[in-house]
């Protein structure tokens, strides 16, 4: 199973994209049980706000597209463990 | 000619005592400059702890400084080439937060301020080194107040041009430049030493402003033919903002002289026509541009050649009505007589 998380937009306009494979995570399950719990079917559309990012967060069957504004709680979590995961590498 | 921005500064900082129309009094005195800054403190919340006013003393802190003389620069086109009172033409305090988030490499326009990052040291260095980036968040306002264009796809990449546009024009502003002199960047001097880049973005040529190892390149098309079609960013509203970016330059070097002026005047007529659809597409908005350049100079203007030419050598000259009415010798209505349009060669309605 795989994350991936891209992030678009902002003032620069430059996509910066990090991914995980859940499986080869020492956390394995703590990954499996943070990614059953997002509310991946509760994301309404937000108007964007210039200049924001926009993140784009896949772990197939579920994909979202979520404004800045909109990353916090579980998603703000996941992301940062996703780059979290990256910057060790 | 370089010390009448800075003139125009202090004017609008220090109005006259003739027109004693201080806060609270019943007529506002127009063009009043009105600025606030506050310090995030590295969280990410907003509006942080406010730390200078008007008429407070220059602290120590650089980024409070830049984001302080930003805005006055600014108010400063706006006001005193275009005569608009701040964001929303009526004396609106303009706004701005510093230090917002650790190591954040962004900033924003959130609807009612400024927000700048200090960058993470590695690819970006703080967000209000640059002017432009600080014009360009500022006009974000004033199209919010304005044409409110829709912020994705090409409504949205046009909002991006007009802020690059006005934030490349308030840098010239400020230093006085020439269209030809300038050097349209976007975002010059925001990347580190470790970047292999002059800016974030060209007006001149898109596509050239970095080439990175890590970043890549520039990806910005410079030509319809070049458009981007993607569901990142908003539609890409940061990469075909590009097309129109270069349509402006174009337009501003043909003419010539302080780009402010004429060209600026043009597309500053369009934004504020009040006519601009919320959605308006690239042809559309080579249309008005079309429109507002007749109704200001006349049809077959060197203006208005200019204008048709700057968008036909980026593949939207379709519709612009080169040489037909254009020749006709109908004299400009002048938008302070008539408010709008009444002679329109290339009339296609959106």
């Amino acid at each position: 199973m795989k994350v991936v998380v891209s992030r678009s937009g902002g003032f620069a306009g430059i996509r910066t994209t990090w991914e995980v494979q859940v499986d080869e995570q020492p956390d394995r399950s703590s990954w499996a049980e943070l990614l059953d719990a997002l509310p991946w079917d509760e994301v309404s559309e937000t108007a964007p706000q210039p200049d924001r990012y926009v993140y784009r967060i896949r772990c197939a069957p579920h994909e979202v597209v979520l404004g800045e504004q909109q990353v916090c709680g579980p998603w703000q979590k996941l992301i940062d463990r996703v780059r979290g995961v990256n910057d060790e590498l | 000619m370089r010390d009448i921005p800075i003139r125009d500064l202090r004017a609008a900082a220090h109005p006259s005592p003739a027109h004693p129309g201080a806060r609270g009094a019943a007529e506002p005195v127009r063009g009043r400059l009105d600025r606030a800054v506050s310090d995030a403190g590295g969280l990410e919340r907003l509006p942080g702890r406010l730390v200078r006013r008007e008429g407070q003393p220059p602290g120590a802190d650089p980024a409070v400084t830049e984001a302080w003389e930003g805005l006055g620069y600014t108010h400063s086109l706006f006001w005193n080439m275009f005569e608009r009172d701040s964001i929303d033409d009526q004396g609106l305090t303009l706004e701005a937060t510093v230090h917002y988030g650790r190591n954040y490499d962004n900033a924003f326009w959130d609807g009612e301020r400024m927000v700048f990052g200090d960058g993470d040291g590695q690819v970006f260095n703080r967000f209000t080194s640059s002017l432009t980036v600080i014009g360009h968040e500022l006009t974000h306002g004033v199209t919010q107040f304005t044409a409110n264009l829709a912020y994705e796809g090409q409504s949205g990449a046009i909002n991006e041009s007009l802020s690059d546009v006005f934030g490349s024009l308030v840098e010239q502003h400020s230093r006085g430049q020439s269209a030809a002199e300038a050097g349209w960047l976007i975002g010059e001097g925001l990347f580190t030493d470790q970047v292999q880049g002059v800016a974030l973005r060209s007006l001149k040529a898109p596509g050239t402003a970095y080439n990175d190892d890590v970043l890549g390149k520039d990806p910005q098309p410079a030509h319809l033919s070049g458009y981007i079609e993607t569901e990142d960013d908003n539609g890409g509203v940061h990469l075909n903002s590009g097309i129109p970016n270069r349509a402006f330059y174009l337009v501003a070097t043909a003419l010539g002289g302080n780009a402010w002026d004429t060209a600026g005047r043009i597309w500053f007529d369009t934004l504020t026509s009040g006519t601009l659809p919320r959605t308006v597409d690239f042809a559309g908005f080579a249309r008005a541009t079309s429109r507002a350049a007749v109704t200001r100079y006349g049809a077959g203007s060197r203006e208005h050649d200019a204008v048709i030419a700057g968008w036909s050598a980026v593949g939207l000259g379709g519709g612009l009505g080169a040489g037909s009415v254009a020749r006709s010798g109908i004299p400009p209505v002048r938008p302070s007589v008539s408010g709008r349009a009444v002679v329109d060669p290339g009339s296609h309605p959106e």
